[in-house]
């Protein structure tokens, strides 16, 4: 990372500066494409705040009144509330267990020397390459007999078990990166194991740990095929299957569906928005190594 | 272990005839068989490949706008927050809304219809010949984003003086683009290139339940939708295992197929 920062800092802006003959036309494509991606929001907002009697006389329009009436039809007739709560237990306890073991796992691969320490950080490893679809019937099966089905549990324990070696891979780049001389000299002032985590490394990787929150969330938040497998019954679903039942088999108060769908996909754009930077520079950490 | 036994499971179980509740019974090389000749299966591998045309696509656009951010044309900031904001919505609501936007009655044909261009209305996700290139269309548009995050990434990485030699040696833009700045982001490449390619096979299942549930008829089946299918609508646990396992392996060879052809031109 600090290579990074000092690189960009090196180079004064100036001289970084594109020098193209024509770079509107570029420069106008680009800005239709990012906009493309602010069009599902005002489309959901604009649709969630019409009536259906809106929708029935035009599909595209702004809202001609306002209230918050069809968010209510989705929070309440139709569960959102109770899936919004459980997609929060479900990512919240999956952000926490996988960001505590990721940093003590990447704690003992990088500054403590065991046996087989490069065999079983190699074995981690490997999981990164196995596409977790390949798993959807044993983990089903698996889960039947634990009796975690239709539970926080599986989908807890199960993002967690698929995050975890590309965590322990990112934790692991970043505590290699803290010098070695660091710990020596709280070791000769006789500092423990602990004692060296807690008070060294954990505050110093705070962005690092950004990084990782930041990845844990947009991903558990959004995960849908295990959701959708593990998660059968509505007290315990969570938002991204859960929405799915606002689409009618005939009939789709689509006022609500869109307010669903908005209410799904705003607290992931606050953490975006919030945490940008740090996900940027787990890309940067993941792709430069 | 949540990982690790699954996996040694899904293999045996590729081998066995089982419901899923039965004890499994042995068959052998009988499911392999048996998927060989499947022309559903075929049918999915195929539509997979379909969706792999997003693969160069995917290598080269996002290549130019990361480049453009780098070099900081103006609005460089915006673009650099934005560009990533497809991928931040979940795939499940990127899914309805693209199925709600193209219905028969749906907003797109409305507008279309309202510019006075009513002949290109069109039942979109109505067959296969439509439906697959806007699932394309789609994936690539929610990917895009974080492409172009591990170039931009990758280029920071580069000393800059060697863009500023060039310049001073009178390179253009485009020059300097694939001469100087490509030549140095080789393993961003690399991951670019498996990455996308492994999408296209093994992470389609959302798009494809939300957006066309696989229909009409079986037409755009994937390999995934189809394990899904054969594992929890017609109980086959066996044969979706060993679907699970052809198709991981066909991933591997591409990826690896992938990598040496990149590690070789550096030769």
């Amino acid at each position: 990372m600090t290579t990074v920062d000092t690189v960009a800092a090196a180079a004064p802006p100036r001289r970084r500066r594109l020098r193209m003959r024509h770079p509107w036309p570029f420069v106008a494509a680009l800005g239709v494409l990012c906009l493309s991606g602010l069009l599902p929001l005002l489309f959901m907002t604009a649709t969630a705040f019409r009536t259906q009697a809106d929708w029935d006389e035009s599909r595209v329009g702004l809202p001609t009144t306002f209230s918050f009436d069809s968010f209510a039809r989705a929070w309440t007739d139709a569960n959102i509330g109770t899936y919004f709560r459980n997609s929060v237990i479900v990512t919240g306890c999956t952000v926490v267990l996988t960001v505590v073991c990721a940093t003590l796992a990447g704690y003992g691969f990088s500054k403590l020397r065991w046996r087989l320490s490069g065999g079983v950080y190699l074995f981690v490893l490997c999981w990164i390459a196995i596409p977790p679809l390949l798993l959807m019937v044993p983990i089903y099966v698996e889960m039947v007999q634990l009796g975690l089905l239709d539970t926080y549990g599986a989908v807890i324990f199960l993002y967690t078990a698929l995050n975890l070696p590309f965590n322990v891979y990112l934790m692991t780049a970043f505590f290699r990166s803290v010098p070695d001389e660091l710990i020596e000299a709280a070791r000769v002032d006789g500092a423990g194991i602990h004692r060296i985590f807690f008070r060294i490394l954990v505050p110093l990787s705070k962005p690092a740990l950004a990084t990782l929150v930041i990845f844990n969330v947009l991903w558990a938040w959004n995960e849908f095929l295990f959701a959708l497998l593990m998660l059968q019954s509505d007290s315990v679903k969570t938002l991204t299957v859960g929405v799915l039942q606002l689409q009618g088999r005939f009939t789709t108060d689509y006022p609500a569906l869109m307010a669903g769908l908005l209410i799904t996909s705003l607290p992931v754009i606050v953490a975006y928005l919030v945490f940008q930077r740090h996900l940027v520079r787990g890309i940067v950490a993941g792709a430069v190594k | 272990m949540f990982v690790a036994y699954p996996f040694a499971s899904v293999v045996f179980h590729s081998f066995t005839r089982w419901d899923g509740i039965a004890p499994a019974e042995w068959v052998g090389f009988h499911n392999f068989e048996v998927l060989w000749h499947d022309p559903l299966f075929r049918k999915s591998l195929r539509n997979n490949a379909i969706f792999a045309l997003s693969v160069p696509i995917q290598v080269v656009v996002p290549l130019l706008v990361a480049y453009l951010i780098h070099r900081r044309v103006p609005g460089w900031r915006f673009f650099r927050s934005t560009v990533f904001l497809p991928a931040v919505y979940a795939t499940v609501v990127i899914g309805i809304l693209t199925a709600t936007v193209l219905q028969l009655d749906g907003p797109l044909n409305q507008a279309l219809g309202s510019v006075g261009l009513s002949s290109l209305q069109h039942e979109w996700l109505g067959s296969a010949s439509t439906s697959l290139p806007v699932i394309l269309l789609v994936l690539i548009w929610t990917n895009f984003g974080y492409n172009v995050l591990l170039y931009l990434a990758g280029m920071s990485a580069i000393d800059p003086t060697l863009e500023e030699a060039a310049r001073i040696d009178g390179a253009g833009w485009s020059r300097i683009l694939f001469s100087v700045v490509t030549p140095n982001l080789r393993s961003v490449l690399e991951i670019v290139l498996v990455v996308n390619t492994i999408t296209a096979f093994a992470f389609m299942f959302a798009y494809i339940y939300t957006i066309t549930n696989g229909g009409p008829g079986t037409d755009t089946y994937v390999s995934e939708f189809y394990i899904y299918q054969q594992a929890f609508t017609n109980q086959n646990m066996g044969y979706a295992a060993a679907i699970g396992v052809t198709l991981v392996l066909i991933v591997l060879a591409i990826g690896i197929f992938q990598i040496r052809v990149l590690t070789r031109e550096k030769e």
